[in-house]
């Protein structure tokens, strides 16, 4: 019988794909022994005053644990219509533990590596070892005798083993790795795959390493050592659309309770795995694999034991079940639906007249704890059943309706539904005649309007027989009362039909609607309104007239004119070079560029006008104020005194007592270790007192290469900033003198950067600035497009975060480092401004002949609304042209060759061209335009040109 | 004789008249939509003892094609099936649009509006709102050689000649359109409030080229220039929480300083200085005609429980806790002799989100007081997202001093006489008669008021009404 399936599918409730069963019954007897209680609909209170009779029959199921099923037994079987049962999947967090335990196995001559974890799923143990002698971090494979049964062999350097469950009541997936300890392996390294989602989990972004003998050097990954664990995740957040290509880490410094994702969307498609941080240690003696310190220099290996607690979200099955029935007594269609989904479940219902199953609201009643949701559907909370874990509600519907359509929300705001569609219960087939399930389209405009006939003479005659009861000195006589009402009834009844009929529904994904909270509107730090465009205020030479924040000053009001939100002004603190970028004592901000009270008018000043102000942060490295006993320069001084624990143990020159760095490191000054409680203490103190005091709404981060953007994180979220982006540069991939047009590593390593800070900070789009630099310089516009057809930089994979620009103080100005082909900034500034992303400009262009078109085009995106994440179309990428259209609003194209936005629809008119007088890359080619933006009209959602 | 039987049984709105409005789209191009469900409906109300209904007359509708080219012939024909039902009529001239229905502005407007878009306002992201007309270019020749008030005026003098059979008889009442909506406000919420979701504080709409020309002179001439180069940049953006920023704050926020009374009270009065432009325009085109004038003031309830009231603020009340902004409001429909509409009757304290500070119940007494004051009649309305216990409220304020002129029932169409609705709506209309019987649950006070203060009050506002 049907119910036994239902059984089993309970008790399996991680199953991940369920045909959708269907029960059609013909009601069995044998359910009609449950106990039947009469229950009052509960209803409006209005409603209630003249027409109390009403009453429905919910029938409580017996006390059964899992038979869903069975709660949908009702005082007469007969009446059941219709029933059906859809398996829905949904994300639930699973919590678990995972433990490596090092121990001498019983023979006391070989040791044993046991690496488990109690989380369903297939584990895969991804690991090589590493040799006494051997430099670096490179994997060997291990020994035969040491690969346990199932072993794979991974290339020339690593062995995948799965984990297994020793025994079916184990709770634990279990590899055990035996080994002796006289061996030349110096270490054992691995990670941890979960062959099911594909995730990875690793210790902070590198493998783990047990090592086997004492004097390895801790390198930051060590397990067991006295650190315990880091903290550590293979969580997948942000960008899905790397996601699905590469596997990549992800290290979170601090898991917060709630797992945040930087985009929507990214955990209905991937498994999320997080690690939380107490890191438990059982048995502490035990706990002593570590070295350095110690003096024992011989090879004594000591067993550990550690475990963490890890979550995972899997995908779990559940089942909602929904009856109809029809109500013996009133006429009314009762649907009963009910689900074993924990939480807060709200069921969005409507109805509809037709098979176009368009949403409407019926007629009230409602169940309790409905709300109407903009006119078009309802919402309902279920109400928990009395056993078990399920809850449900009854819906009392006027039996003309077609069927009954909802979607579900759940307390985490995700919305299931079926199969992409709406969940949909037949009700008009069925209602016609009782026990048989078929579609009836014997809906005639004349049976529903003698139905509703019926129902508003009977309201009526009860609301003026309660009326002329009360006012009985007014009495008229019933007849005439009678007639009035059935007159103003039937006028009513005409003037409805006929409204309804004309309504013109349009039809609305219900929850989509509610799903396009999305853009632009909520601010974050990295991305501000999404609507910002931002100005280098400053160049490389900018401190030399000791009054930089004097003169800009004079300039806030010409600059915010411009358009510009963010201003992004130079290093404020004292620096042993005059530019900013060496600090020495955070808290002094007299600087070549002013004095702090300069600064702090400045930046009053420019909140006067209107912008947001950045302040160059440099939290990659420090100089020092004094020498240690090698005479190095290690040693702090002013507000924050630090000693040489703050400096990372890895860079010869500065002799740091500190961890390892979490990045590269920056060789010409002390790099501060972040991983220090002390120090990031202390400089978020700081970050604070920079907000409070000098009023910047946020940061421009230095050097955020050096290192790990957990930490970013975490500055972020303690000084709250407007706005932030971080400066992550490195070298594009070149092969043979000549850059690639693939540049996905190099963009990955940002978005990686941006991902480790939770996309709480911004980056600088290094990658399309390179692409740009070769595209213009040597016509090769074709590199504008990736393989994918998207912009090929940051902005092209996550716009959002895309801090896009042509030049800085570094690559530009006076150093000229990596300075933009000369000739084609406009072109440069006509791609970043038209696009997604948000645009920074540097001051000297600003300042500069390029001024006025560089105005316009800032003009040209406001008046757009283009936004960070706006919508690029690249409809052109070839050898000398590129062109694209951005939210169908505006058309660009720069480079020599021919475009000309498509006619139809929309008419275009020119808002904007640029010439290039320069020699272009063909000198054979005279080229006169070479950018030109295009701007259309069309009737409603045009928006304007430069009036 | 039905009717007048009837009338004596559930019907006794002598002292609060009663309309209901009719469908946003009755008519489209020339022609009466929905003809015979509107006639049927007319009965329908006539028989449930309404005064009369409210009809929507768009100025996208009537001037669609070109300026001065008006086409009267729709709402000609529902005047006639208003009279022909014995019901009187209140006309709304709406020089905004409406998205739902689509009914925009005259295309001759969005045509100009296309080269110009600064005849629209805009917010600090530079989009403009295509609902209507920027205040600031009232007075300005942007519309083929004519100010928007020439242009009103004329639309104004138009209606009344082709209405004159009307006017005075039929016709009653005229709602004079303000803003977004009908409204006199700015548009500093744009798309659809979510019932579900805590409203934001709303932007500031000064960032039209006009609005900023007049805000940079009005900061001259304060002799702070500085002050004149743009809205507050402190503000939050529309649906941001008020605390998403510094100007809102509690205390110590930007509106409580210099800069913020500076703004906040020019923009302001930019906003009564609109709405006094236009409802004079209406009393001295319609001076000899016996109709009352209205005008349509929102109820900006979200956020007026903290101390800055954002939402009043950015939509151009300059109300707060500390400053009664209303007073010059109500003394500004006292000038020119007009009622104000008040929308949200329906809407009660105990139904609004929590998070959202809102009150409309408090909001709506202030704004009777700041009337009362100045002796302004109010015209109820309920909101049209609806409300629970929505009716309930209704009778509430129609029964309290809230209310002294007459209730708009927003609005006839398919779910108004929908099965599940109608019957509450005669049962609504039933009950406004017999207080008595439900005062029970009503506070005392308002109880008691209804007995008998306020039935003298509104006694003498009808005569006053019945004179007008």
């Amino acid at each position: 019988m049907a119910a036994v399936t239902i059984d089993s599918l309970l008790q399996n409730p991680s199953l991940l794909f369920r045909p959708k069963a269907k029960v059609l019954l013909k009601p069995p007897r044998s359910l009609d022994c449950s106990r039947n209680r009469k229950l009052p609909l509960s209803r409006g209170s209005c409603l209630c005053s003249f027409n109390p009779r009403r009453t429905i029959h919910v029938v409580r199921a017996s006390s059964s644990e899992t038979a869903l099923i069975g709660n949908f037994d009702t005082s007469s079987s007969d009446d059941i219509l219709y029933k059906d049962i859809f398996p829905v999947k949904r994300i639930e967090k699973v919590e678990g533990k995972f433990f490596i335990r090092l121990d001498r196995s019983k023979d006391q001559h070989d040791w044993q590596l046991t690496v488990g974890c109690s989380l369903p799923g297939k584990w895969i143990l991804h690991w090589g070892v590493s040799y006494l002698g051997d430099g670096g971090s490179e994997w060997d494979q291990p020994p035969k005798g040491m690969r346990p049964p199932g072993s794979i062999p991974i290339k020339d350097y690593a062995i995948e083993t799965p984990l297994k469950k020793l025994s079916e009541g184990d709770i634990f997936h279990e590899v055990k790795i035996d080994f002796n300890p006289i061996s030349e392996i110096a270490a054992i390294h691995f990670v941890l795959k979960d062959e099911e989602t594909g995730a990875w989990y690793q210790h902070r972004g590198m493998d783990f390493k047990v090592p086997l003998v004492d004097y390895l050097e801790d390198d930051g990954n060590t397990v067991g050592a006295k650190r315990g664990f880091g903290v550590w995740s293979g969580a997948v957040t942000g960008q899905y659309r790397i996601m699905s290509q590469v596997a990549y880490f992800l290290v979170i410094y601090r898991i917060p309770s709630e797992p945040t994702l930087g985009d929507v969307g990214a955990l209905q498609q991937f498994s999320n795995v997080l690690l939380k941080s107490e890191a438990s240690h059982a048995g502490s003696q035990n706990n002593s694999i570590e070295s350095k310190d110690s003096k024992n220099k011989n090879r004594y290996l000591e067993g550990f034991y550690e475990e963490q607690s890890i979550v995972k979200e899997v995908s779990v099955g559940n089942l909602v079940s929904v009856a109809v029935r029809k109500s013996p007594e009133t006429g009314k269609v009762i649907v009963c639906l009910e689900t074993d989904i924990p939480g807060d479940v709200v069921v969005h219902w409507g109805v509809c007249r037709d098979d176009a199953k368009i949403w409407e609201i019926p007629a009230a009643p409602y169940p309790p704890e409905t709300t109407v949701f903009k006119n078009k559907a309802l919402r309902t909370l279920l109400q928990p059943k009395a056993t078990g874990n399920r809850s449900g509600a009854l819906f009392t519907l006027d039996e003309e309706h077609f069927g009954f359509l909802f979607v579900l929300k759940l307390d985490d705001n995700t919305w299931l539904k079926f199969k992409e569609n709406d969940f949909y219960v037949p009700l008009l087939g069925t209602s016609n005649v009782p026990g048989q399930y078929g579609q009836s389209d014997s809906t005639s405009e004349e049976i529903s309007s003698k139905s509703y006939t019926d129902g508003i003479i009977n309201e009526i005659r009860n609301l003026v027989s309660g009326l002329s009861s009360e006012k009985s000195q007014k009495t008229k006589t019933k007849e005439v009362q009678e007639s009035i009402l059935q007159e103003i009834e039937q006028l009513a009844a005409e003037a409805y039909s006929i409204f309804r009929s004309s309504i013109t529904t349009v039809p609305e994904e219900v929850v989509s609607e509610t799903e396009t909270t999305k853009p632009a509107v909520k601010i974050s730090s990295g991305t501000g309104t999404g609507f910002e465009i931002l100005c280098q205020g400053f160049n490389w030479e900018s401190h030399k007239s000791r009054r930089w924040y004097m003169e800009l000053k004079e300039k806030a009001s010409e600059i915010s004119s411009l358009g510009f939100t963010v201003i992004w002004l130079p290093p404020p603190t004292e620096s042993v070079s005059p530019e900013g970028y060496m600090p020495k004592d955070l808290y002094n901000l007299n600087s070549r560029y002013g004095t702090i009270d300069e600064l702090k008018e400045l930046v009053k000043s420019l909140h006067e006008v209107g912008m947001k102000v950045l302040g160059d942060v440099v939290l990659n490295h420090r100089c020092a104020h004094f020498k240690n006993q090698n005479g190095v320069w290690n040693i702090f001084g002013g507000r924050l005194n630090w000693d040489d624990r703050a400096v990372v143990a890895d860079d010869p020159h500065f002799q740091g007592r500190g961890n390892k760095s979490s990045g590269d490191n920056f060789h010409a000054a002390p790099n501060i270790d972040h991983s220090q409680e002390f120090v990031r203490k202390d400089l978020k103190e700081w970050l604070g007192w920079l907000r409070e005091e000098i009023g910047y709404d946020g940061w421009r981060l230095d050097f955020v290469r050096g290192f790990w953007g957990g930490y970013v994180k975490d500055y972020l979220e303690a000084s709250e900033p407007y706005f932030a982006v971080g400066e992550y540069w490195d070298s594009l991939s070149y092969t043979y003198g000549e850059m690639d047009h693939n540049q996905d590593s190099h963009r990955q390593r940002i978005v990686d950067w941006i991902n480790a800070t939770n996309g709480t900070a911004g980056a600088f789009d290094v990658t399309t600035k390179g692409i740009l630099h070769s595209a213009l310089e040597r016509c090769e516009y074709w590199r504008l497009s990736d393989q994918k057809g998207k912009p090929p930089g940051v902005v092209g994979w996550w716009p959002s975060r895309a801090v896009t620009f042509i030049e800085n103080h570094d690559t530009g100005s006076t150093q000229g480092h990596w300075r933009f082909p000369g000739g084609k900034e406009m072109q440069g500034y006509a791609y970043i401004l038209t696009h997604p992303g948000t645009p920074a400009v540097f001051y000297d262009h600003i300042f500069s002949h390029h001024r006025s078109e560089i105005a316009n085009l800032i003009s040209v995106r406001n008046r757009n609304g283009i936004h960070c994440r706006s919508l690029v179309k690249i409809v052109k990428a070839e050898r000398d042209v590129y062109a694209a259209i951005i939210d169908e609003k505006v058309a660009m194209k720069i480079g020599p060759g021919y475009y000309e936005p498509p006619s139809g629809s929309q008419r275009w008119s020119l808002a904007l061209e640029g010439r290039d007088y320069k020699e272009g890359c063909r000198p054979s080619l005279i080229i006169l335009f070479a950018s030109a933006i295009v701007v259309p009209f069309f009737t409603q959602k045009y928006v304007g040109v430069i009036d | 004789m039905l009717s007048r039987l009837f009338g004596c049984f559930i019907l006794q709105l002598n002292r609060i008249r009663l309309f209901a409005g009719l469908p946003l789209d009755a008519v489209s191009g020339g022609s009466v939509n929905h003809f015979r469900a509107i006639s049927a409906g007319l009965k329908a109300l006539k028989l449930l003892g309404l005064e009369g209904v409210e009809l929507p007359i768009w100025w996208g509708v009537v001037e669609h094609e070109s300026m001065g080219k008006y086409n009267w012939s729709g709402y000609l024909t529902i005047a006639e099936m208003v009279r022909k039902a014995g019901l009187k009529l209140n006309v709304t001239l709406c020089f905004h649009a409406s998205s739902q229905p689509k009914i925009p502005l005259p295309e001759w407007v969005l045509d100009i509006g296309k080269t110009k878009s600064n005849i629209f306002f805009k917010d600090r992201a530079g989009k403009p709102y295509r609902g209507c007309l920027s205040l600031a270019v009232d007075e300005l020749a942007v519309l083929n050689g004519k100010t928007p008030m020439e242009v009103y005026q004329d639309f104004c003098e138009s209606f009344k000649s082709a209405f004159s059979a009307f006017i005075g008889s039929t016709i009653t009442g005229i709602t004079m359109g303000l803003g977004p909506d009908g409204e006199l406000r700015y548009p500093s919420h744009r798309g659809f409030a979510k019932s579900d979701t805590v409203p934001g504080a709303g932007e500031f709409q000064c960032y039209d080229k006009n609005m900023l020309h007049l805000l940079k002179q009005h900061a001259e001439a304060c002799g702070k220039p500085k002050w004149g180069l743009g809205g507050p940049h402190n503000a939050p953006a529309y649906s941001e929480l008020p605390t998403a920023n510094t100007f809102f704050k509690d205390h110590g926020g930007s509106w409580e300083s210099p800069y913020g009374d500076f703004f906040l009270s020019w923009y302001s009065s930019q906003l009564i200085a609109h709405g006094d432009r236009l409802l004079s325009l209406a009393s001295s085109v319609f001076s000899d005609s016996a109709v009352n004038i209205f005008g349509k003031v929102p109820l900006m309830h979200s956020w007026h429980g903290t101390r800055s009231h954002p939402s009043e603020l950015t939509a151009g009340f300059y109300n707060t806790a500390t400053r009664k902004g209303y007073e010059e409001v109500a003394e500004m429909f006292a000038r020119n002799s007009c009622k104000i509409i008040l929308p949200g009757m329906d809407q009660s304290d105990k139904y609004q989100l929590k998070e959202s500070l809102s009150s409309p119940e408090s909001l709506l007494a202030e704004i009777g007081t700041a009337c009362k004051k100045y002796g302004v009649g109010i015209s109820g309305q309920n909101s049209t997202v609806g409300a629970p216990d929505g009716l309930k409220q209704i009778k509430k304020n129609m029964l309290s001093e809230n209310l002294n002129d007459s209730f708009i029932f927003q609005r006839i169409g398919a779910q108004f006489f929908a099965p599940e609705h109608f019957p509450l709506f005669i049962e609504f209309v039933g009950k406004l008669n017999q207080p008595e019987l439900h005062s029970g649950n009503l506070p005392t006070k308002e109880g008691t008021t209804t007995a008998t203060d306020s039935v003298h009050t509104r006694s003498n506002l009808s005569i006053h009404m019945q004179s007008a």
